[in-house]
Order: structure tokens, then sequence, then C-alpha cells
């Protein structure tokens, strides 16, 4: 605790208007099995504090793995000298902070088994079993699992008289079955992204079912014709494939930074300005989208963001109208006097918070429907399963997305296989497309734990979540 | 070597009691000044390190990572590897550290950049945002230093250590109607980095760009500038492991000695090119050497770590900088060449669309001019792109000068005929 009031004590007295210090000890723990073959399977500790100055209006950070007094106040003073540096080059009065008081808190995801006092033999005993049920498919010529199980341990000060202690967990899975012929190759993945748990989440996914399913779905995929011609018809995207979809087309978009044009140089700009704040229609009236950062799974989820502000819940589309955005202390102010909705996250210690997409859901449907009875509905259309390709253009409106697994629907039944399917399709075409959602009991979570954003690159994480959806007259087909 | 490097190796070297072990210690010093709309929005200064140790005892493998260079942290990481190593499972794969190799000399550290302070950065930043109020626009970037100090020593006697340094900047002018236009250059040395070069080429671009008019989906003859041909070619090294094409996962399967790229099309790694830096050694322990990976449209070599390259009982490499051949058109010339066609400046959010097919999918970014009869008409709406990498080479047509655009990369300006654009955009 000396650390911090020497920080903060010391970047007052070098003029500092606001302060923060973030004592940020990252331990990730990665295996990668290829085939039978352990590629790596380490520990990695990233222990340091990032130093946050304001002062004439800029922000001054400077970073360091050493603690001791002298090390923190040599780090404040490059911070300071880096703000004053910064405050030559500013507009107007530069940076201000949207209004915030100090809090003294403490959060911890929950966690029942702690995955990193589960013995290694375990963890890789279940990987060896997971890719020995994949490669025991002839045609299966590769099986990929990684697991990745995360803490962050995390304290924040600052001269609002914030005193935060932040215990952070989650844990991610995910396999790959690659199945090869002559004239193609073709992958099928299970992989929900990250969740916020213990290693009691690992245990209750049954992955070797999953194993097997998705090795009998890539030998699928290898015989499945592909889709043909693009031409108009119905899609019908389940949970984990939406997670991607709303994550391209509604979380950056509606990042207030972005808005700003803050990241034109790299990540682009957004489409959604700010003159269209509760007029623009995102989406269909059935479409409500909501940021959640008190969602007790979400990854997203930290109690506080990395400026002090508590988690929060809100809509970000509300019955298809743009209705607000996920905002940070110092991108709030250019909006108008409102607070901060607490998106501000950095990756480590030695990173820059920036404006991130929160935890985002779309909400369920408020009718009783099943996807099965989704399907029922559907004249002619195709059902996409899981992640594949994905890309969008710089203002967050044109995109081309495919998948992981595809069927065709025809007079209400899957009828075939197929792959290599693509659809394409902008906003606000697509979520106003959207004409049926089912209900609460079919809402899957999906977790993002390498979202790039900023430069340099940090990789963020957040959970996205929806029910199975009916996207109405999309175009979709092969690749040209 | 740095003498803290000396110090931390040392205590490795003692403490570890695995049969066999690798590590590397890194320290990035880096300083990042960024901007957007016409101020300095992040301003970041510091040192960060990283230690990696790899232990095996016969065929058990562990990893450890840290960031730090105390003596106690130390401990911790061999323990915690050594640990890891004893509880593993064998890897059928296993092959043992890297042996006494002969390393290439490269130069690749520059003590103009070491000396370069946050002030000069901040000037750069002066400059380029007082140009851009001078054009009445928006102006957002970043500027980055970085000195990078990497060692690297295994039980079996591989030592190598390598310095490098890197100036850029990246910096993207807009309008608040339709003009946006970027450019990106980095180098070894400061001195090479002309921010007035820079600007005028920024404001050539920016000035060249008109109102959009709407265009249609199609194939269409392409002016690549060196950033698109940058961004568009990176992907092709997705595809670039040998395990993975023996495999037949990847399009590159059984291609090895064929004619799978345009004649038009080499690709190689040169240790000494002229202004480009060239990593001595991988992280594996392979030592850098000359590849004409790609020649005259022969593929000649895959990427090939030291584990599979021991399975196939081939020589193990990696790319250690890029250099896409160029030649001397013009793009006056390459606009002469072709009736009509696209200037792209740049291209954005590449994706893998078919591993097996080697296509991705893209769409232009950064200004996208029509030209007919030699000359720029008008600028036209970004368009997407659906293209088997492997076919753009076949239909190269004429060859610009090439180009530095990073430390380590050099590339030219490309004619392509009947480039696949598979979508248009709303913008």
């Amino acid at each position: 605790m000396d650390h911090i009031s020497v920080a903060l004590d010391h970047a007052q007295s070098l003029g500092a208007e606001y302060a923060d210090i973030r004592i940020q000890k990252t331990r990730r723990e990665t295996i990668y099995l290829v085939d039978l073959s352990l590629k790596n399977t380490s520990m990695n500790v990233e222990h340091g504090y990032g130093i946050r100055v304001m002062k004439n209006g800029a922000w001054g950070f400077a970073h360091s793995n050493i603690f001791t007094n002298d090390e923190v106040k040599k780090t404040v003073e490059s911070a300071i000298k880096v703000a004053d540096l910064s405050a030559k080059i500013k507009k107007g009065k530069g940076l201000t902070l949207a209004p915030e008081r100090g809090y003294i808190d403490a959060y911890s995801t929950k966690i029942q088994i702690d995955p990193f006092t589960v013995p290694l033999s375990e963890k890789v005993d279940l990987m060896l079993e997971v890719n020995k049920t994949m490669l025991n498919y002839a045609k299966i010529k590769r099986a990929f699992f990684m697991l990745d199980l995360y803490n962050d341990d995390k304290f924040f000060a600052s001269t609002l008289g914030s005193r935060i202690h932040s215990n952070i967990y989650y844990v991610y899975p995910m396999i790959t079955a690659t199945a090869v012929k002559e004239k193609d190759s073709q992958s099928r993945s299970h992989d929900d992204g990250g969740y916020a748990a213990g290693w009691e989440h690992i245990l209750k996914m049954n992955l070797i079912d999953k194993a097997s399913q998705i090795a009998e779905e890539a030998i699928m995929k290898l015989e499945a014709d592909e889709p043909g011609e693009i031409r108009r018809r119905d899609l019908i995207l389940n949970p984990n494939h939406l997670g991607l979809t709303m994550h391209e087309s509604v979380g950056h978009p509606t990042e207030l930074d972005r808005v700003l044009g803050w990241e034109a140089d790299m990540a682009g700009v957004s489409f959604a300005t700010p003159e269209k704040l509760k007029k623009y229609r995102y989406g269909s009236e059935i479409v409500n989208f909501i940021g959640d950062n008190t969602l007790s799974f979400g990854l997203a989820t930290a109690g506080y963001d990395d400026d002090g502000v508590p988690g929060q819940k809100w809509y970000i589309i509300k019955d298809g109208i743009l209705n607000e955005y996920g905002s940070t202390r110092d991108s709030r102010p250019f909006l108008d006097d409102g607070m901060s909705r607490g998106c501000s996250r950095a990756t480590n210690y030695y990173d820059f918070p920036i404006n991130r997409i929160p935890n985002l859901y779309l909400e369920p449907g408020k009718k009783k429907l099943s996807p099965q009875e989704l399907i029922s509905d559907t004249e002619d259309g195709i059902y996409i399963e899981g992640r594949g390709s994905f890309s969008i253009d710089q203002h967050r409106v044109n995109f081309q997305f495919g998948g992981d697994m595809f069927w065709e629907i025809k007079n209400g039944k899957k009828v075939r296989p197929l792959k290599d399917v693509l659809y394409k399709s902008n906003n606000p075409e697509f979520w106003n497309s959207c004409d049926a959602i089912c209900d609460e009991r079919y809402w899957q979570d999906f977790g993002v734990t390498n979202c790039g954003k900023g430069q340099p690159m940090q990789t963020a994480r957040m959970t996205h979540g929806a029910s199975t959806a009916r996207f109405k007259n999309i175009r979709v087909g092969g690749s040209k | 070597m740095i003498i803290e490097f000396q110090k931390a190796a040392k205590y490795i070297e003692k403490n570890c009691s695995a049969d066999d072990y690798s590590f590397f210690i890194y320290r990035s010093d880096e300083q990042q000044t960024r901007y957007a709309q016409n101020m300095i929005t992040q301003n970041m200064s510091g040192v960060k390190y990283a230690v990696r140790l790899s232990v095996a005892y016969g065929n058990k493998t562990g990893m450890a990572r840290i960031n730090s260079l105390k003596e106690e942290d130390l401990k911790k990481m061999i323990e915690t590897a050594q640990n890891i190593a004893k509880l593993n499972k064998p890897d059928p794969e296993y092959v043992p550290s890297a042996k006494k190799t002969k390393i290439p000399k490269t130069d690749n550290v520059s003590e103009n950049t070491s000396k370069a302070t946050m002030k000069d950065m901040v000037s750069v930043v002066k400059a380029v945002v007082d140009n851009a109020e001078d054009k009445k626009a928006f102006i957002s970037g970043l500027v980055t230093k970085k000195i990078n100090d990497f060692y690297m020593k295994t039980k079996n006697g591989f030592e190598g250590f390598d310095s490098s340094s890197e100036f850029g900047n990246s910096m993207t002018m807009a309008d608040n109607k339709n003009k946006e236009t970027k450019v990106e250059r980095s180098v070894k040395d400061i001195k090479d980095y002309s921010v007035k070069k820079e600007i005028e080429l920024l404001n050539s671009q920016f000035d060249a760009l008109t109102t959009p008019k709407k265009i249609e989906a199609g194939k269409y003859n392409v002016i690549l500038r060196p950033q698109a041909v940058l961004n568009f070619f990176s992907f092709l090294l997705y595809f670039f492991d040998r395990k993975t094409a023996d495999y037949g996962i990847s399009a590159m399967a059984g291609q090895i000695g064929k004619n799978m790229f345009g004649k038009n099309f080499t690709l190689l790694t040169k240790l000494d090119e002229k202004g480009l830096t060239a990593g001595p050694f991988s992280g594996d322990g392979v030592a850098a050497k000359n590849i004409e990976w790609i020649k005259n449209g022969v593929l000649n070599a895959l990427t090939t770590d030291r584990s599979y390259a021991a399975k196939i009982k081939a020589d193990p490499n990696f790319i250690s900088n890029i250099i896409i051949r160029g030649g001397k058109a013009t793009e006056e010339e390459m606009m002469k060449k072709v009736k009509n066609g696209l200037i792209i400046n740049n291209f954005w959010y590449i994706r893998t669309v078919s591993n097996k097919k080697n296509e991705i999918t893209g769409l232009t970014r950064d200004g996208i001019s029509y030209f007919e009869n030699g000359k720029v008409k008008h600028s036209v709406n970004n368009l997407r792109f659906n293209q088997i990498i492997h076919e753009a080479t076949k239909n190269i047509l004429l060859l610009g000068k090439e180009e530095n655009m990073s430390s380590n990369v050099k590339v030219p300006t490309m004619l392509i005929k009947d480039f696949n654009f598979a979508d248009t955009t709303t913008f």
C-alpha cells in the first residue's frame, strides 16, 4: 500500500489533476496439444504497475515492474513528463473526465475449483483423450486442443480515493478436428470461447462427446456440397455464431471512442454517429441489445473498470433503436455531461486503458419459440452454427461472415449439410431483417478472449449471448 | 551483451537441473505516442522484460515465462518449468534443444533511433497535425520507437544475441465527408524517416480523392500500392507451413518444385538486403539464411521448424525478412498498360475463406480510384474481394520499384489483371 500513496501523492505534488495506479499480476497457463504432441505447456506470469496521470488536459502513462518507492516515483515522473509533452498538442482545453466518485471495494470471479490447482496430469489426460477420440476417425488428419487458464489479480487506486481489488478468472478450452481428402480439407471446432469460472466449468462440458461430434461433422463437411451462387434466402443463426456477428456489427460500432474517431488509424470509426442516438433504426422492433458488465460469468465483469467506474447494465439497442454507447471517463465528455458506462479496460499492466466492448447480448424473444420450431417455419434457408471467416469494413457497415457448420433448409426441414457458405449483408439491413428470436430457454453465451483493438494492439475479453434467431432474405452462397 | 542479461543467464544455467533446457531473455524499451482528431490521446513509455525457460526431462517438456530478471523470480520460473515437465506426459515429437550454430552477422540496430526521445516523437505529431489543420482535415495515428534486445541460449550450446531498433509512424487523414487515406512506414534508423516525405505522400493520396462514384462488384485490373501488396501477400504466410502442407490441409500440399505462382512473382529472405533488418536466428534456435521461397513462380521451400525438419530429414528454416521482388514500371506505365482499372491504396480486415483453396477475403480502404486511358478519373466506393492468392500472382502484368514498408519488409507496386471483387459496399 505504501507504493500506492507514494504514487498518488507524488503525482499530485507534480501537478496531476488526476492520477491512478493499477498494480496487476497476470497468470496464464496455456497448453497446446497438436495431435498427440504437447507443443506448449507453459505458465506465464506478468507482474507490474501502470501509472496514469492527467495534467493540463492530457494523459501521461508509464509503467514498471520494479516495486520500490524510488522506482514508483521515477515512473510517476516519467508519466508526468509524457503528459506535459502531450499537452502541447491538444484541442481547446484538451481531455476531461466524466464525473465519478471513489470506491473502496473488492470483486472476485465466483469459482469452485481454482484451475491453477488442478494437477497438470488431469488436464493433459483429458486433452489426450479428446484428441485420441478425434484421431480415431481415419479421415481426421489433425486434432487440436488449446487450453487457456487465466487469472488477473489487480489493485486499482486513484486520487478520487478509490481502492479496488479484483481477482478475475476464466477458463477456455477449444478443440478442432481437420478432415482431409485429396482435393479438400475441412475443419470443425467446438469453441464456446472463454467463461469466467473455475475448472468446474470444464468438467461440465463433456468434451469427449463434443470431440466425436465435431470429428463426424468435419468429415460430413468434406463430402458436403457447396451452396452455389449467392442468392437471397433466410438465415437461421445459432447463439455461438451470433456472438461474433453481434461483436463485429453492434459491439464495435457502439464503442464511443470509435464514434469519436479515436480509432480512425487502425480499428476504424463508426457509422453509428451521435446524431443517430435515440432515432436510428438499427434493427427490427424485437432486437434489444444489452451492455452488462454485471453478468456473473461475463468476461468483461470485474466489479469496476480500469477508470474505477462500477460495472453497469444498460440498453445499447432498445426496441431496435440505437440507444446508448459503451463509454469511458475520457470519451463520455465529448458526447454530453453524463457518466461513463465503465468500459475502460487495459489488457496488461503496461497497457493504457481504452474503450472496450462490454459484455453484450441479444435479449431472448418474448414468445415461446424453439430452434426446431423456427426451422419448421422456414421454407428456403440455411442454418449456420459456429464461427468461420469474418470480415467487416472500417465503418462497421458492410460485412461478410462464414460459419463452422451449415445445413440447407427446405420446406421446414434440414435437408443436407453444406460447406464453404458465406453471407453478405450490412447495417442496417441485417438486424432489421431479424424477424424471430427463440426464447430464453435457448439463450447461450459466447466468450471472446482475443478482441484486438488499439495502437499498440491489446486483446480484450467480453461475453456475448443470444438465442437462435432468423434473418429474412439475406444474400448467401459461395465465395464468388 | 547487456550485463543484466548475463547475470540472469548465469543464474538460470547454474540452477536449472533439467536434462535439457533453452531460454531467452528479452528487453523492449518502448515509447508510443497516439493521436486522434488532431490531439494526443495516449502517450506511453516504459521498459518491458520477458524471460522464458523451456525444459525437458527425457521427452517430457515444460515451459514458464516471467517479466522479471530478479533472482527470486527466476528461481520460481525454473521451479515452475521443471515441475510442469516432471508432471507432464511425454511428447512424441520432442527434439532436443538447438546445438551450437554459426549465426549470421546482421545489422539491426541504429544508434540514432536509440537516442530518439519522446520530444522527437511529439514533433512528428506536431508536423502531421499542423498539416491536417492546413487541409481542414483530421489526423489520427501512432508514432512508435522500440529498442529490442534478445538473448537466447540452450544447454546444447546454442547462443545468440540480437539488438534491433524501429521507429515508425502510422497516420490516417480524413475529412468529415468522404475522404480518408493512410500512410504508414517504419524504419530501423530514424534518419531514414522523413516526416516531410510522408506528409507529401499522404497529401497526394488525400488530394487525389473525390466524392466516390458507385461501382459494382466484378473482376477489375488493379494497381496495388505497396501497403495493399504487403497486407494482401502477408496472408500467404499463414499457409506457409511445411507440415500443414504435407498433411494435405493447405493449398501448398504437393506444390514444392512446381509453378504454383505466376512467373512474375518472387518472394525471398535476404539477410544483407539494403535497408532491411533480418532476425539472425529464430526462437527455436535456427540460424537465419538466404532463401528464395518462391522464385519466378516456382515454390521452392516452406517454413519448417526443427521438430518437423527432424522427422522429414530436412533443414529447418524460418522467415527472417520478407522481400517481394519488384520491377521498373511506374504507375503511369501501369495505367497505360491496361484500358482501365482501380488504384488500391490499402486492404483491410483480411481473413481466410478457405485454407485448401488459398482463398482470402477483405475490403479496400484508404481510398480507391478509377483510371481509364492512362488517367485517374475519379474515386469509387470500397469493394470486397474474395481472391485466391496464387491465382492473383499469375495475373501480375507489371511490377514497380520495391519500397521498404517496415524495417524488415520490402514490396513493390503491382499491376494485376482480373482481381476478383465479390461485393460492393455502401461507401
